[in-house]
């Protein structure tokens, strides 16, 4: 057994660990809070994307919009990472051999830099979010794009971390 | 026609026994499509009620935030509807006799109706009373969460 393996089944056998996995209501309920803390984060980075590449709000500034659901977007993160840490101390040695769970992870990491990438480098550029006239600069576009991309992979590897548990 | 009778009509039909021995990555992608439906039927709904109770977008009005929010709103539902319909037809006597899904199909009901009655009126008036917005967003989003929970329960009962 590899030392990832065994620290996950050392995770999972914890106490809070067992005491999810085997609670009749604790795991759904775990899950659906994951469910619809998700929808409220990720599907606010979804509305902020769509602004940036100009198809959602495009009478509302872009920087309204950005700044406005910034702190909704964090609080629906604490309570994802939250969530999704207690359904990963619950199940950790089962997730980690799902290629799913894997690249979910990447993607998040993915989308993680992006985001710090828009924030400091390409948000900072004089004129980004509040151009003279008319749409976007591209970059601003396209790192909305790349945004709504990487968060769809992350929600559809999430959903096949149950259809594909194994490498083979 | 009884319940049974068109509960094995639908099992006995062409689309049924297609979904059902297809590859079960068919079924995980209609699920994905369910997922993504109901984060743009939240997110558009959040949206608009965190914009009703004032918390963001202060500088433009109600409808201007809501129309095209609206609009989203009832795509992410369609989405998740025909999603979520494809997946009955696959296994519609699963679904039927489990009590998750007929709770959730009866908050579904009573979701929608409060969405397209009370919310949709009060996301479309320019100055909707204070008291009025509180409520119906508290009745929606409390309406949706439990769709969602009694949908995520269904695998569990």
């Amino acid at each position: 057994m590899t030392t990832i393996a065994a620290i996950a089944n050392a995770i999972e056998a914890t106490s809070i660990g067992t005491a999810i996995a085997e609670s009749r209501y604790a795991f759904p309920i775990i899950e659906g809070t994951h469910l619809i803390a998700l929808s409220v984060s990720v599907g606010l980075i979804f509305l902020t994307d769509l602004r940036l590449m100009g198809l959602f709000l495009r009478q509302v500034p872009a920087a309204a919009v950005l700044h406005g659901l910034r702190p909704y977007v964090l609080c629906g993160f604490a309570l994802v990472f939250l969530s999704g840490g207690l359904l990963f101390w619950a199940e950790a040695a089962e997730v980690i051999a799902s290629p799913a769970w894997v690249f979910k992870f990447a993607f998040i990491g993915l989308a993680g830099l992006n985001a710090v990438y828009f924030e400091f480098v390409i948000a900072r550029r004089p004129g980004a979010l509040s151009p003279e006239r008319g749409a976007l600069p591209r970059p601003v576009k396209l790192a909305g794009l790349a945004s709504l991309t990487i968060w769809t992979l992350v929600v559809i590897c999430g959903r096949l971390i149950a259809y594909l548990p194994h490498w083979s | 026609m009884t319940t049974e009778t068109i509960l094995n009509a639908i099992q006995g039909s062409a689309v049924s026994h297609a979904i059902s021995k297809a590859n079960h990555l068919l079924i995980a992608g209609f699920q994905v499509f369910h997922v993504m439906g109901f984060v743009l039927l939240l997110a558009a709904l959040v949206l608009i009620s965190l914009r009703l109770l004032g918390f963001i977008l202060t500088q433009q009005t109600v409808p201007e935030v809501a129309h095209q929010a609206l609009r989203l709103l009832w795509s992410g539902l369609a989405l998740a509807v025909g999603s979520g319909l494809l997946m009955f037809i696959g296994s519609p006597r699963h679904y039927f006799y489990n009590p998750a899904f007929d709770l959730k199909m009866v908050l579904l009901v009573i979701a929608t109706l409060v969405q397209a009655v009370l919310f949709r009126k009060v996301a479309n008036s320019d100055h909707p009373s204070p008291w009025l917005a509180r409520t119906s967003v508290a009745l929606s989003l409390t309406l949706w969460f439990a769709v969602s929970m009694a949908g995520r329960a269904i695998g569990f009962v």
